[in-house]
């Protein structure tokens, strides 16, 4: 604990406390007020060696020495306010799901060149993402008619 | 594992291979899929000759010989008359039935006309296409096809340049097939129907142990009005007896050996 | 509810099981009869337990009327005690084994020609077909030794031989005899490896398709259409492997019955042509309902997906459609998905209909049924109304202080009061009792297809004789043609027509009027007439009640049953007309300001003089209660849900009778039933047939003038006659090809 308060004191005293305050909102220790998994992620950080960080800014993170085995690997995502594990890239999927021990680094080499195309993570009913509605759906354009009589029409009969 | 799987391909495809081996020499002898189905159609086709709406009668003295016929059954079994009549009326109408007969029958035996139509589509000796005044039926049933009937109709169909159940340019000849007529002895054997005379003058004579030189000059006899022999055309044979005379039970036939005949 | 039917139905047979028991005929059963200790005790000598007895198929029973006659068999090792003469195929279904058939059916003659049903019999050197052959005394039956099944395969391969693979596009598929058997019988693999045959398709009209190729020439058609459909147009033509069920000639088959070759058929050469493609079996609900297209009743399954009818198929009922229904019932069903009315409607000032909620509708209606005199009220009920709607109606009509309450086609002051005067008194399946039919001014064939073929079955079976007065109309069954008018019926009343001496001579004489005299000036004088005949031939005797009115109309006896018994002539001086699915009723005689309030589910005639529309349900969509011409009261269940805002009549007339302040007392089903008991109580006992009980002496005398007009045609074309049928596009193309001109 004396160490984290001393790290902490001598960050403010390199970058002063106007700097520091903005890494602390960047760094997302700020969400970790409301957040109580990203505060669980930042305090297993401690310690933990930083394996690699992918081109979203993911951090990968492993902990051998007493950590349960299983769970000595994981993730701290880029965004801080909204992540989900669609936003890990598949190189770095395996080394995370203990698929494999080589990093995403390593792996980024595999990836085929000319038709290998770029990882976007899931948006599923957000934005303008597609969204499938079946066809008995009310949003579904092409909504099903259900009526399956046909009405007597008032038309021909101004008698 | 193998070798069952591999047997049973290997079978298979002889057996296709033998099958396309046989349809052209099938079809070359005269008989394509036509053999399969010795009845024409099983519907009727209007035409200016055949349609329900022409009238056909029984000439008057068809109509004695029908009250005849009607006799022989009970007055409420009429309909058991339905096969003489459409055998009487084929021959007045010069071999076949048109379906307004069919139809004046019906009426006679008081059934409706489907019953009518039922035995006539039945029975492959009734006609409901026109035929020939002769109409020669080749027999092709299994003796007289390994005595070469196919070999008959074919020199007929040559002959007459036809093909089967068609009728000859000027009306005079038609060639059907016909099963077995027992005249297996005698195989191969032709049947001529001749419709030339209306129903007073019908005959249905049996021309027996034919060549297809033989069947050719009959025809020609025909054509000409002749009466051809009837029965077997082999000068040697008399009627079913074996060629060059009886071989066998020439003396008296012995009496059975169980019993001694006098002495009844 | 479905309890209480059951009770209903079974209610009559234990009751016959009991009483006829005692007295000369003895159920012949091979278990005891554990209801009846008597006869247990008289089957002394019981079968001996070696074999489990199993409970006889579809529920068959028989009867020995003479004890000597009973023969005993043994099927599978176990003893069965039947009458002479049944066959071996009867005998395994008393003994609870289901013999696969295809060409054998109960209601035709036998023909022997599927050999489906081969069992093995003991010193038999053959299979025997069990459905030609009689069952002989001490027969030993064996239904599945190896030889019956091996035999019963073999005969499934030679009738696959020819079938065509297409069970995943055939209409059949699902539920199709030969499709199930080959389950049993069939193998996974056939040798027959030449080209399989075809036949071409025949045209038989608008309703039946056929896929000829599929055919396995059972000849239940062939037998269908000759004996109980009465046209001889099918047959079997050709021979061998060239046969081919046909009509030779180009010819439709123009029968009121050709519907029912679709369910006899076992395979999927005879389908419906309206429901080709449509839908598969197993995906539809079946309800059992009651049609309602005629006065007979006849019970039918409506098969419906979701919220429409897909189908509607017959049902078993002995004692009134056996298992055959009309054309009409059966293809009408499109008639209802179309021309729905389904909104409540006012017509506006320009004269165009606008739709509207109930509440405003109600309101209106309301306010101007209060505007009108009492007796310028008239309600009329419609041919397809059901009993609960018409005694609302009526209920409500009486509390605005009017009784011009009437239905359709029972023209003016009609006999009501005694029951046995509007009703087939005989029963329908009691016609086959009768030996002599004298008809007046009927044409059973197209007013009531199943009654025309009970008949028709009588005059087969029992060489009965029918007499005919009326218009020339067609009939499928001997029948002589002696008048067309009053004045024959007048000549046999005073005795002079030779057919007097027939019907003296005749054991039990039936004598069929059509309701289509009701609307005859001279309905009461030609009912004297009629009333001497049945005096002076005897047609009405304690045991025998020869004298029958066949009515037209779904809801013609349950109307004069409720007392719905104006006539219509009180609609001269109308001026609210309340029409509950009323569209054949003559609306010229009107007064031009009359208002007229049209309730019901089609927008047929009656709509086009309507000021205000209300949207009912149909019979599909409601429970209601129909008595059909017999007296005898049924039930139709609701198969789908009603259409847009439409709501059951009786609870329109609820819903209307509050807005307008003379609020009826009943708020349910049930209780509308209560208050039809307090009125007509026979209208409750479903499925039963009370025997009128005041006898026809009490009628009343009548001094009219027979007027001697001929008779008319009460239905000119059989396919239309309602609103339903008159909305159907089948039913339309039906009368465009099928009626005879």
């Amino acid at each position: 604990m004396a160490s984290v308060v001393r790290g902490v004191l001598k960050a403010i005293k390199e970058k002063g406390i106007v700097n520091f305050a903005k890494d602390l909102k960047e760094e997302g220790y700020l969400n970790c007020i409301f957040d109580g998994n990203l505060l669980q992620t930042k305090i297993h950080n401690i310690g933990a060696t930083l394996v690699g960080v992918d081109k979203f800014g993911n951090k990968y993170y492993q902990r051998l020495d007493d950590t349960q085995y299983g769970r000595h690997r994981w993730v701290e995502y880029a965004q801080k306010s909204r992540y989900n594990a669609s936003q890990v890239p598949p190189e770095w999927h395996g080394w995370l799901h203990f698929i494999t021990d080589h990093t995403g680094d390593e792996l980024l080499m595999l990836k085929p060149k000319r038709y290998g195309v770029e990882h976007k993570e899931n948006f599923s009913g957000e934005g303008d993402e597609y969204i499938y509605h079946s066809k008995g759906h009310a949003l579904n354009p092409g909504q099903r008619d259900w009526t399956r009589y046909q009405p007597w029409l008032p038309t021909k009969n101004s008698s | 594992m193998f070798s069952p799987a591999a047997r049973l391909v290997t079978k298979r495809f002889l057996g296709i291979r033998q099958i396309l081996r046989q349809s052209p020499a099938v079809s070359a002898g005269g008989a394509g899929t036509s053999r399969s189905y010795s009845t024409a159609l099983n519907y009727h086709i209007d035409s200016p000759d055949n349609n329900p709406n022409a009238l056909w009668e029984f000439s008057a003295s068809n109509m004695e010989r029908v009250k005849e016929i009607l006799s022989h059954y009970p007055s409420n079994y009429k309909q058991s008359a339905v096969i003489p009549l459409l055998d009487l009326a084929q021959q007045q109408h010069g071999g076949w039935i048109p379906v307004s007969a069919m139809n004046e029958i019906a009426r006679v035996v008081e059934v409706a006309p489907i019953r009518v139509y039922e035995v006539a589509t039945f029975y492959s000796m009734f006609n409901r296409t026109k035929v020939g005044k002769y109409h020669l039926l080749v027999c092709g049933t299994t003796p007289c096809m390994i005595r070469g009937s196919r070999d008959i109709e074919e020199a007929l169909l040559k002959h007459l340049g036809v093909k089967r159940n068609e009728v000859t340019k000027d009306g005079l000849f038609s060639v059907g097939e016909m099963e077995c007529m027992g005249c297996c002895v005698n195989a191969p054997m032709i049947a001529v129907a001749d419709y030339s005379n209306g129903s007073e003058g019908f005959t249905y004579n049996y021309y027996e142990d034919l060549t297809p030189k033989r069947v050719v000059e009959i025809v020609e006899m025909l054509r000409r009005g002749e009466a051809p022999p009837v029965g077997t055309q082999n000068p040697n044979r008399i009627r079913g007896g074996p060629e060059g005379g009886n071989t066998t039970l020439l003396g008296e036939p012995k009496p059975p050996p169980c019993r001694d005949l006098d002495a009844c | 509810m479905g309890f209480l039917r059951a009770l209903h139905r079974a209610r009559p047979l234990i009751r016959s099981n009991f009483s006829t028991s005692r007295v000369a005929c003895r159920w012949i059963s091979s278990t005891p009869d554990r209801h009846n200790p008597e006869a247990a005790a008289a089957a002394a000598p019981a079968p001996t337990p070696e074999v489990r007895p199993r409970t006889p198929v579809g529920g068959a029973r028989i009867e020995c009327p003479n004890p000597e006659d009973a023969i005993e068999v043994f099927v599978d090792g176990y003893p069965v005690k039947i009458p002479k003469g049944m066959t071996v195929l009867q005998a395994c279904e008393v003994a609870g084994v289901d013999i696969p058939r295809f060409c054998y059916h109960s209601r035709l003659s036998i023909a022997g020609n599927c050999r489906m049903c081969l069992v093995e019999v003991e010193k038999s050197p053959k299979p025997v077909a069990s459905c030609a052959m009689p069952a002989l005394p001490g027969m030993k039956i064996k239904t599945n030794t190896p030889v019956a099944k091996k035999a019963r395969e073999g005969v499934m391969e030679f009738l696959l031989m020819n079938h065509p693979l297409d069970c995943p596009i055939c209409d059949q598929g699902g539920e199709c005899d030969l499709q199930d058997q080959s389950m049993a019988f069939g193998s996974d693999r056939g040798r027959f490896t030449e080209m399989k045959r075809s036949v071409v398709d025949k045209n038989l009209g608008p309703l039946v398709k056929t896929v000829m190729t599929r055919c396995i020439q059972c000849t239940r058609c062939v037998r269908f259409a000759s004996e109980v459909a009465g046209v001889q147009d099918l047959g079997m033509l050709g021979r061998g492997s060239g046969e081919e069920i046909g009509t030779y000639v180009e010819k439709l088959m123009t029968s009121e019955l050709s519907g029912n070759v679709i369910d006899i058929c076992p395979v999927g050469a005879l389908t419906s042509k309206p429901f080709a493609f449509k839908a598969r079996n197993w995906e539809l609900k079946g309800t059992e309902s009651i049609d309602v297209t005629d006065a007979v009743g006849s019970n039918i399954r409506i098969d419906s997906r979701g919220p429409e009818v897909m189908r509607i198929l017959p049902r078993l009922n002995e004692e009134i459609n056996e298992e055959w229904i009309s054309d009409k019932t059966r293809f009408f069903y499109d008639g209802l998905k179309r021309q729905r009315l389904n909104d409540p409607m006012i017509r506006d000032h320009d004269g165009r209909f606008k739709p509207v909620t109930w509440r405003d509708a109600l309101a209106i209606v309301a306010e101007v049924a209060h505007q009108v005199k009492p007796d310028e009220i008239v309600g009329i009920a419609g041919q397809l109304s059901d009993a609960e709607s018409m005694i609302a109606l009526k209920d409500f009509l009486n509390r605005m202080g009017s009784n011009n309450v009437l239905c359709e086609g029972n023209g003016s002051s009609p006999q009501a009061d005694l029951r046995s005067s509007f009703l087939l008194n005989s029963n329908i399946a009691g016609l086959e009792n009768a030996d002599l039919f004298l008809i007046v001014g009927s044409q059973p064939r197209v007013e009531a297809p199943m009654v025309n073929a009970r008949i028709r079955k009588t005059v087969r079976a029992t060489q009965a004789k029918v007499a005919y007065i009326g218009p020339p109309t067609d009939f499928n069954y001997d029948h002589e043609h002696i008048g067309t008018g009053p004045k024959t019926l007048l000549d046999i009343a005073e005795g002079r027509h030779p057919f007097c001496s027939l019907i003296l001579s005749a054991k039990n004489p039936a004598i069929i009027v059509g309701a289509g005299l009701f609307e005859r000036k001279d309905k009461d004088a030609i009912a004297a007439a009629i009333e001497t005949i049945v005096k002076f031939g005897r047609v009405n005797r304690p045991d025998w009640n020869g004298l029958n009115v066949l009515l037209l109309n779904a809801a013609q006896a349950a109307a004069l049953d409720l007392g719905l018994v104006s006539g219509p002539e009180c609609i001269r001086s109308a001026k609210f007309v309340y029409l509950m699915g009323a569209d054949d009723v003559n609306l010229d005689d009107l007064p031009k300001d009359a208002f007229v309030l049209y309730q019901g589910h089609h927008g047929d005639k009656g709509v086009y003089r309507a000021n205000v529309i209300f949207p009912s349900a149909a019979f599909s969509e409601k429970e209601g209660t129909y008595e059909n011409t017999e007296g005898c009261a049924q039930w139709t269940v609701p198969a789908v849900p009603t259409v847009g805002e439409s709501r059951d009549d009786w609870k329109i007339i609820r819903a209307l009778s509050e807005v307008a302040g003379v609020r009826l007392p009943y708020d349910s089903l049930k209780a509308v039933r209560a208050r039809i008991g307090t009125v007509a109580p026979n209208l409750l006992n479903v499925e039963e047939r009370e025997a009128p009980t005041i006898s026809g002496e009490l009628k009343p005398e009548f001094q009219q003038n027979l007027s001697m007009a001929p008779f008319g045609v009460a239905v000119d074309n059989f396919y239309m006659t309602d609103s339903i049928t008159r909305a159907s596009k089948i039913m339309s193309q039906c009368s465009s090809q099928l009626s005879k001109k």
